[in-house]
């Protein structure tokens, strides 16, 4: 479980962050602060905007007002500054999105090689490295496709991983899984975690919510509606939204 | 991969399985796969015997054809300009080498990233063998004798033709019959030499074997020179009689000069009482003379030399008057006379392309770990084409390579040319004008989709003219332009615009996820587009890009129409520049088909291959 380093200067700053989709108001006045190596589980009902959000850190959606500020750079416009956040935070999605075409080590290497410009040997040594770090060293030389869901995930994992990010999101990691391959998944990111890593995970997996995060933040109708340590939110929520979530999923 | 939670039911699993029985015999076999593929119902069956039947039908008359009365002569006598149109004679060394480094790459190729199976090598060897066998059989064919028919009740015909000093002529007469009652079947052959390829019922007509009562046709053939004055032999004049008598008559005399002569075909109506009605028909053939190599010269030109052909009443030009004889033969003399001219022509390149081929393959396949290797074949390809055509057209003045302006390449060579042109240069195009058509910026944008919809919109053959007669006009830089590279650009800009549409398609079928994931990982728009979207892209839509290239392979034919002569172009000019080989139209077209067809299966083969290959067959959308 990371340490809480509440000396260092918050990692990820939001401030006022609004965003719309047309006329779709879907993130409204968000302030979040992560510090490093924090993990922040962020929960809420489908449609509530999280997915949204953590989109909005590396800037795959564009937010419309307020400021997002990630490692001091602030996301703007400008595409170097854009390019500079990306390679410093890894991101996993909940349909994996691995590269069909390419071997899993392959998958992994593509980034440092061609962005980090890192020699072959270099980057194919990190990736066994981290294959073996996530449980499928032998898989390197097969195809996502030969590959079940959870070790899917498990290299997108690791492909994120090898770009050496400072900050991981997870956009629902485990939803795609079926339910015998959840654990094998959350067992990386525990590790992960225990590891230091800054982590912003949308997920619907209250245990490893309660488990692993440091913070538990619920969304709802595109707001922050409570934030807590996982021991306040679950045993003494404050909010009438929150308790009625947890009901609905506990 | 997804496992399927079946609800829980009470069943209790006996002790052992059963052990594994033989699917029926109806199931598997060839007898099941008949059964499920072709009589699986009433209809199905109905179907298949009617289908078999056309098709052995088809395939019954065609290998009967083909074997009986063919003549594929008009196809061996002119390979030189099929394979390469009027390409230079003393340069013909130059494609002999193009095709040498174009074969040995092959092989390398092959050898290193194809696993070709034993039994593909064992093919290719068992081929050799048949070609290298059956020429031992053979005989070369002569070429085709110039015949004419003397027919009653028509004024003679007089032939016309050029003739060189000591060239040795054989004039010879046959005597026809009519073997139906009711008068129109000719029989009889031409002269001995071909006397094989003639039917057995026109071996009854010279053997006797046939009532000849109703023959009686009788005359003179004399052959004069061009000022009407007899060619005289040692012998006396060169004159001979024909009469009933069904002997076949010849005549062999040396010429005295060069020049023009006339064979004169006098028929005697007064010594059959002055009736022109005689029953019976007389083939005349002349045999010996030069003139029908006429792909070697044009008519022009020996026209130039001797001067113009005497006017005489009822002329023929000799080569103008060519019947077509569709006999049978056996196939024996199938064997001799038209399969092995053909591979005796063809054998000492086969053999030295197939030892070139097998070398490049062991070098590849010996050499497949070798990284050296492996990246010089690559170099190698992609400096093949540049090279291919630096050395084909040569340079201005050159001694060792002077130039052969692109106007003279031709047949097969123009064909390929067209098509790799058109394929290289149409496949980055067409590409970029995909990706341009999905590009942000509206000013690119509309451009691609103006450029692919206006060549979409205006047939091939209407690019090609305009390449041809309207750009010129409009910007002069270009009439200096040779008329086979504005073709090119005309082919290539027509297959880039239906190019970019069948790209496109696949570029729209690569999920956003995956962009949005080479994103996060921080590659930038240009290497997402290189190694995540377009390999994706491309893969999906191989067999409709292979189907273009195809298409465009055989659409290149169209440029025969604006006056090149490309496979089908100089078929044409064959059949119609050389009088003799018109009745063979048939055999030359059939030809080029089958070369067409060869080449669009191989270009198919290849693209089932490249579909199922590697990363291809473990494609998986998620």
């Amino acid at each position: 479980m990371g340490e809480n380093n509440h000396a260092d200067e918050p990692i990820i700053i939001c401030r006022d962050v609004n965003k719309w989709f047309g006329n779709f108001h879907v993130l409204k006045d968000i302030n979040l602060e992560v510090q490093p190596q924090e993990v922040v589980v962020i929960i809420g009902p489908s449609g509530s905007g999280k997915s949204t959000f953590i989109r909005c850190i590396n800037r795959l959606e564009e937010h419309q007002e307020g400021q997002i500020i990630v490692d001091d750079i602030e996301l703007s416009h400008d595409v170097r500054n854009i390019a500079a956040i990306r390679s410093e935070i890894g991101m996993v999605f909940q349909q994996f999105n691995l590269f069909p075409h390419l071997t899993v080590l392959e998958n992994i290497t593509l980034a440092p090689r061609y962005v980090r410009r890192q020699a072959r040997r270099n980057s194919d040594e990190l990736a066994l490295q981290l294959l073996d770090r996530v449980g499928i060293p032998e898989q390197a030389r097969k195809y996502p496709g030969q590959l079940s869901g959870g070790q899917q995930q498990r290299v997108a994992i690791a492909r994120a991983l090898a770009m050496q990010p400072k900050i991981m999101l997870f956009d629902e990691p485990t939803s795609a899984l079926d339910p015998e391959m959840i654990k094998e998944v959350l067992d990386v990111m525990q590790e992960l975690a225990q590891s230091g890593m800054t982590m912003l995970v949308v997920s619907h997996e209250m245990g490893f919510a309660r488990e692993v995060a440091d913070r538990v933040v619920l969304f709802d109708e595109g707001r922050i509606v409570e934030i807590g340590t996982p021991d306040h939110f679950f045993e003494n929520p404050q909010h009438e939204r929150t308790k009625l979530f947890l009901s609905q999923i506990l | 991969m997804r496992r399927e939670h079946s609800d829980t039911h009470f069943y209790v699993a006996p002790l052992e399985a059963p052990p594994s029985r033989r699917p029926p015999i109806t199931t598997v076999g060839p007898l099941g796969w008949m059964r499920t593929n072709l009589f699986s119902n009433r209809m199905n069956s109905v179907t298949t015997v009617v289908m078999a039947g056309l098709a052995v039908w088809f395939l019954w008359s065609f290998i009967t054809w083909s074997i009986e009365s063919a003549q594929w002569a008009v196809v061996y006598n002119n390979l030189r300009l099929i394979t390469s149109g009027m390409y230079d004679r003393k340069e013909i060394w130059r494609m002999e080498l193009v095709t040498a480094i174009l074969v040995f790459l092959t092989g390398l190729g092959l050898g290193i990233w194809s696993q070709i199976a034993r039994r593909v090598f064992i093919a290719i060897l068992l081929t050799l063998i048949v070609l290298l066998v059956v020429p031992i059989f053979g005989q070369r064919i002569p070429e085709p004798t110039i015949y004419s028919l003397v027919e009653p009740q028509k004024a003679p015909s007089n032939f016309v033709f050029i003739g060189l000093e000591d060239d040795e002529v054989t004039v010879t007469l046959d005597p026809l019959t009519d073997l139906d009652d009711t008068g129109l079947h000719y029989v009889g052959y031409i002269e001995s030499r071909s006397r094989a390829e003639w039917s057995t019922q026109s071996r009854a007509a010279t053997t006797g074997e046939l009532d000849l009562s109703d023959y009686n046709l009788t005359g003179v053939v004399r052959i004069v020179d061009q000022a009407g004055n007899a060619v005289i032999t040692p012998d006396g004049p060169v004159e001979m009689a024909f009469t009933s008598d069904p002997q076949t008559s010849t005549v062999t005399f040396t010429l005295p000069q060069d020049g023009w002569y006339i064979v004169e075909v006098v028929r005697d109506d007064e010594a059959n009482g002055g009736r022109d009605n005689n029953l019976g028909y007389s083939w005349l053939t002349i045999d010996g003379v030069e003139l029908f190599s006429s792909q070697e010269e044009p008519t022009q030109r020996r026209e130039e030399e001797y001067g113009s052909p005497p006017a005489i009443e009822h002329a023929l030009f000799a080569e103008e008057k060519a019947y077509r004889f569709d006999g049978t033969r056996t196939f024996g003399e199938f064997i001799s006379l038209q399969i092995s001219p053909f591979f005796n022509r063809i054998i000492l390149s086969v053999i030295v392309g197939s030892a070139i081929f097998f070398n490049g393959w062991l070098i590849g396949s010996l050499g497949k770990r070798e990284r050296t290797i492996r990246r010089s074949t690559l170099i190698g390809w992609a400096l093949a084409l540049p090279a291919v055509v630096i050395i084909l057209r040569g340079f201005d003045g050159s001694r060792l390579l002077p130039l052969v302006s692109t106007a003279q390449w031709g047949g097969l060579l123009l064909t390929m040319l067209l098509t790799v042109v058109g394929i290289t240069a149409s496949f980055p195009l067409g590409v970029a004008l995909a990706l341009g058509r999905r590009s942000k910026l509206p000013v690119i944008k509309w451009t691609c989709t103006l450029f692919i919809e206006t060549i979409r919109g205006v047939p091939l053959i209407t690019i090609l003219f305009m390449a041809k007669l309207i750009v010129p006009f409009f910007w002069s830089a270009l009439s200096d332009l040779d008329l086979t590279i504005r073709m090119m650009i005309g082919v290539t800009l027509f297959s880039a615009a239906y190019l970019a549409e069948n790209v496109r398609g696949g570029l729209q079928i690569v999920p956003h996820g995956q962009i949005e994931a080479a994103r996060a990982l921080g590659l930038n728009p240009f290497l997402t587009t290189t190694f995540i979207v377009l390999p994706q892209a491309l893969r999906a839509v191989i067999p409709a890009i292979v189907g273009q290239f195809i298409s465009l392979f055989k659409d290149t034919s169209l440029v025969a129409v604006v006056g090149l002569f490309e496979l089908v172009g100089i078929v044409d000019a064959i059949v119609s520049g050389q009088p003799i080989y018109r009745p063979y139209q048939r055999e030359a077209y059939i030809f080029i088909a089958i070369v067409y067809f060869i080449i669009s299966f191989a270009m198919s083969d290849v693209s089932r291959r490249l579909e199922t290959s590697g990363a291809g067959s473990l494609r998986k959308q998620q």
